[in-house]
């Protein structure tokens, strides 16, 4: 009897309740919401009565008492403490800048080559030579410096921030869980969101261009550290505290210097990670690289180009370069003997002997600050410009290419979505949404998701956020429809891969700006290179994370299907991809967090939408209208997060 | 001898237990879980680990432990994987805190002890191997061996000088300035051991040292541990999971399931009389003559027996059959230059028959 009945159980398939994992109601939902779409048109707007249209208003005033309070000759005590910060900011950048230009050229080349030299090895130091050299003939010297103080600047605050911050992270379980998810909010929100709450506080200038910097790259220092304290192999800590080690002990003879590669890998990532922020902090006052990319744009788009070319090499050169630094100098894998330990301090005394020689001769010889005579500027400006008026010649070839693939975006993807987002009944939009966020999710990211766009309403930013919507859609789906088959084809095909791997390197370690540029060329239509760029800024990681799925599939199963008689493409079908599911859905959630995060910042060069209320903001001093257009960012990337992250971060959250 | 080689450890040394145990286990507890601390003493303690699983989700690795090792001694736990050995053993230093119960070692009540108490004994009474050995891949063998006494803040000629003397007292005068990564297993085993040696420790702690490396190096090490035991006198308390290391090693163990020990003794006592099935399934494929000696299959003497040839009466049956197969009259076995028993022909076929029954 028992027995039976323990069969009866085992055999019975596992209750699935009725409104779980159905893609059908899915559909069933988007029907529904095309029906009212048809039936309502336009009739149900977001009523005017649940709007807070003051609220643009109030923010003004806030801005205006608060620049009014920091002004006055004796501000109180909490503003001077804060202009103290700002001003210590601009300081430290201005210091920093000053330092290379007081070194001239030659020296501050000769002084970043040897230290690469010193530390990463023949190659590395060749690469970074090269970057050098680039940035002088390409006329950008000043700028490239500028660029550079304000990257050695951020980096250092994230690293005295981030260090610490992640070696408690990795010590402390109970740390860890309350820092991830403020590290995953400051991750996931696009710069575009904080720009204008950061100019509020810190007003336009470099402080302000560290601090928005430092948002984005003290999560990796903090991610990684953590990670690299708790690489180090449990009985190596056991051990010391079997000897009576202190934490302290433990910490500095132990873990520190066994987890030493990864924290060098961790000062690779930020200085990355805050590279790729220059760009944007340009807008806010961030001088240098940034600022010529940003007001070249619309002046002089060669220039723009060949500074977003400066930053591209900037940013290769140091990942390079802190690459092989981390991986020449770890000390568990490169045994130095005392005599090659004298040799190198003597190679490090002549290093510091040859940059003093080359600052003094820079100086002597008047080479001065700024790299101002040989450089290629003009010829490489022309050659920038040409190539421009040949894409943009409606009689040649690539035009015939380009304008139509951006035409067809626009006519068939991007204006029929925005018109039904923005036409749409509000209540059938967020319902609809909402229980989308049910089903595949959950209800707690459904309620989430009902309240960010009740928050979006009430901003008065309904339209521009459905529009916003509505490019991250096709975006996001041209995302998916470029990454998942090339994170397949990587998974299955070693030689893909290794092709495949220096370019999504290379299109990982740029900038978000620096996508579109081109592209605003390329495809002049005002949404499209938005949504383009947005589509390479996402495919790498896509592509990365469908790979890394497809091959952490068991190799058992594999092998079960081939046993089998299945085909190549069989086991790929019915094996490999349905049970990469989760890491495919990882891929839509952060690629469409990512493709957010580029096509609002698309507002700068004629995205519109959201996008376009904040560079407004900025740039026009329209404070409130940026504050509540970023707000609206912030919602509607909250929103996303929560409809696509599936319940697969409850699970990663149950088991924690 | 041969003899000394087989049994060494329960062989080659008196373990004198008139005096106080230098490591006294009372009554130790380690459950892990969420509501650990209020199992111990209710009805509960006495479920199984799958209802104490089902019904707190709590795992009890070690349940109600109490053993005593005296000095000198080689006390070996041995247990399948997940029997609770390990941490067992980190619970001694409280490398894991027990749960209950009272560890005193050296006299110290090491569960009620402070933290710089409790450094202090880590630092100079006790000491530790490791399975995966614990290296640290970023310094020099000799810094590796001279980390203990540099913890305790020792000058550096001081103890790069002593840990010279322990590289050589394991064998490896010449790998000091090696790093780990460039050493086989079973060297960084020995500079394990160094490490271990070179703070003076008066307890040893063993954790499965051997279980990692090559069946061949494995006996290597055996020996090696033999020898350092002979030539330091230090008390051990060994882990492992192998019988026949245990029954090698050990002057006395203790079998572990489940976090309790099933069976406390001497090698002979595992062999010749196991507690119970559990125990006997694992002894039954050791060879009886290796292990039990003339004591434990002897007979008192009777009058005239005493003339016979004369044997230790710590040698193994194996090693005691040539001379009594050859002998018309029953062998004696001597303890101290006193005939203790008699063993006939009758005696060792009834032991080395037992061993396939």
């Amino acid at each position: 009897m028992a027995v039976a009945q323990a069969a009866g159980r085992l055999a019975a398939p596992p209750q699935r309740r009725w409104w779980r994992g159905r893609a059908g109601l899915v559909v069933a939902i988007v029907v529904g919401m095309a029906i009212a779409f048809i039936g309502w048109r336009n009739q149900v707007v977001w009523p005017a009565s649940l709007t807070w249209n003051a609220l643009a208003h109030h923010l003004d005033s806030f801005q205006v008492w608060l620049s009014d309070h920091r002004n006055v000759p004796h501000p109180s005590v909490f503003f001077r403490g804060f202009n103290g910060l700002a001003n210590f900011l601009d300081n430290l950048v201005g210091w920093l800048t000053s330092l290379f230009f007081k070194l001239t050229w030659a020296g501050t080349t000769v002084l970043g080559v040897l230290v690469v030299l010193r530390f990463g090895g023949r190659r590395a130091a060749l690469g970074t030579a090269a970057a050098f050299l680039s940035f002088g003939l390409m006329g950008l010297w000043e700028s490239s410096m500028r660029t550079f103080a304000l990257t050695l600047a951020s980096v250092g605050l994230s690293l005295a921030i981030g260090l610490p911050l992640g070696v408690l992270a990795g010590r402390s379980d109970r740390f860890q869980r309350l820092i991830t998810p403020v590290l995953d909010a400051m991750q996931i929100i696009p710069a575009f969101a904080y720009l204008m709450p950061i100019v509020l506080l810190f007003s336009v200038g470099p402080g302000a261009a560290v601090v928005t910097t430092l948002i984005y790259s003290v999560p990796p220092a903090i991610r990684i550290t953590a990670l690299g304290i708790r690489g180090v192999p449990t009985n190596t800590v056991e051990a010391a505290a079997a000897l009576g080690a202190t934490r302290m002990q433990t910490l500095f003879k132990v873990q520190l210097p066994l987890a030493r590669r990864m924290l060098l890998l961790s000062v690779n990532q930020t200085i990355l990670f805050a590279l790729s922020m220059v760009v944007i902090a340009g807008l806010i006052g961030g001088q240098g690289l940034g600022d010529v990319v940003t007001s070249g744009l619309y002046s002089n788009p060669a220039l723009a180009l060949l500074a977003g070319a400066a930053i591209v090499i900037m940013a290769i050169a140091l990942d390079r370069a802190t690459e092989a630094m981390a991986n020449r100098t770890d000390p568990a894998h490169r045994h130095l003997t005392e005599g090659k330990q004298r040799q190198l301090r003597l190679f490090t005394l002549g290093c510091a002997a040859a940059v003093g020689l080359a600052a003094g001769l820079g100086n002597a010889l008047g080479a001065g600050s700024v790299w101002s005579r040989w450089t290629g500027q003009s010829w490489l400006l022309r050659q920038v410009q040409s190539a421009l008026d040949y894409v943009q010649n409606p009689d040649t070839f690539i035009f015939h290419i380009t304008n139509p693939i951006g035409n067809f975006l626009v006519q068939y993807g991007l204006e029929p979505l925005r018109s039904f987002f923005v036409e749409l009944p509000w209540p059938a939009m967020t319902f609809g949404l909402a229980l989308i966020a049910f089903l595949i999710s959950g209800l707690r990211p459904a309620v989430v998701t009902l309240a960010m766009f009740s928050l979006i309403g009430l901003t008065n930013e309904w339209t521009q956020a459905m529009d916003t919507l509505s490019q991250v859609l096709v975006a996001t789906v041209l995302t998916m429809i470029v990454g998942i088959p090339l994170g397949v084809w990587a998974a299955e095909s070693n030689r893909t891969r290794r092709v495949m791997r220096p370019i999504l390197d290379v299109l990982q370690t740029l900038p978000q700006l620096v996508y579109i540029i081109p592209f605003i060329y390329l495809m002049p239509v005002s949404i499209v290179p938005g949504v383009i760029a947005g589509v390479l800024y996402a495919s790498p990681v896509v592509i990365r994370l469908v790979e890394a799925g497809v091959r952490e599939v068991s190799p058992h199963s594999v092998e079960a299907a081939g046993a089998f008689g299945a085909t190549r493409f069989q086991t790929l079908l019915k094996v490999k991809i349905p049970l990469a599911r989760e890491a495919i859905m990882l891929g839509v959630n952060q690629g469409m967090i990512m493709v957010l995060a580029v096509v609002v910042i698309g507002g700068l060069v004629g995205s519109g939408a959201l996008g376009y209320d904040v560079a407004q903001g900025l740039q026009q001093s329209l404070f409130g209208q940026g504050v509540l257009a970023s707000l609206a960012i912030l919602a509607l990337g909250i929103a996303l997060d929560r409809v696509t992250q599936g319940r697969r971060r409850r699970r990663l959250e149950d088991l924690a | 001898m041969t003899a000394v080689a087989e049994t060494a450890g329960s062989f080659g040394h008196e373990v004198e237990r008139s005096g106080a145990p230098l490591i006294d286990v009372e009554g130790v507890w380690k459950i892990f879980g969420r509501n650990a601390d209020r199992i111990v003493g209710t009805a509960d303690a006495e479920l199984s680990r799958g209802e104490l699983r089902a019904k707190h989700n709590c795992v009890a690795a070690v349940r109600d432990v109490s053993f005593q090792v005296w000095p000198r001694e080689v006390f070996v736990v041995m247990g399948l994987s997940g029997s609770g050995k390990s941490t067992l053993v980190r619970t001694l230093i409280r490398l894991i805190e027990p749960t209950a119960g009272r560890v005193e070692i050296d006299g110290r009540d090491i569960t009620s002890a402070s933290q710089a108490e409790l450094r202090e004994l880590r630092r100079h009474t006790s000491s530790m191997v490791f399975q995966h050995f614990g290296l640290l891949a970023h310094r020099r063998v000799i810094d590796n061996v001279a980390f203990g006494l540099e913890i305790q803040g020792v000058s550096k000629a001081e103890r790069l000088r002593r840990a010279e003397e322990v590289l050589t007292l394991v064998g490896l005068d010449d790998v000091g300035n090696s790093f780990p990564d460039q050493l086989s297993g079973g060297m960084q085993q020995r500079v394990g051991l160094a490490r271990a040696f070179a703070v003076d420790p008066k307890v040893m702690l063993y954790d499965e040292p051997f279980s990692a490396l090559d069946p061949l190096i494995r006996r290597d090490m055996q020996d090696e541990v033999i020898r350092l035991q002979h030539e330091t006198g230090k008390t051990m308390v060994f882990i492992t999971h192998d019988l026949p290391e245990a029954l090698r090693l050990g002057d006395r163990i203790a079998i572990m399931r489940d976090g309790a020990i099933v069976q406390l003794g001497t090698p002979e006592e595992l062999v010749g009389s196991p507690a119970d099935e559990y125990v006997a399934n694992f002894v039954r494929d050791i060879p009886r003559s290796h292990v039990l000696t003339l004591r434990w299959i002897m007979r008192d003497p009777a009058p005239g027996d005493e003339d016979g040839p004369r044997l230790d009466v710590r040698t193994t049956v194996r090693n005691a059959v040539p001379l009594i197969v050859e002998s018309e009259k029953p062998v004696c076995a001597v303890e101290e230059g006193r005939v203790v028993g008699v063993v006939d022909k009758e005696a060792v076929l009834t032991a080395i028959a037992g061993e396939s029954g």
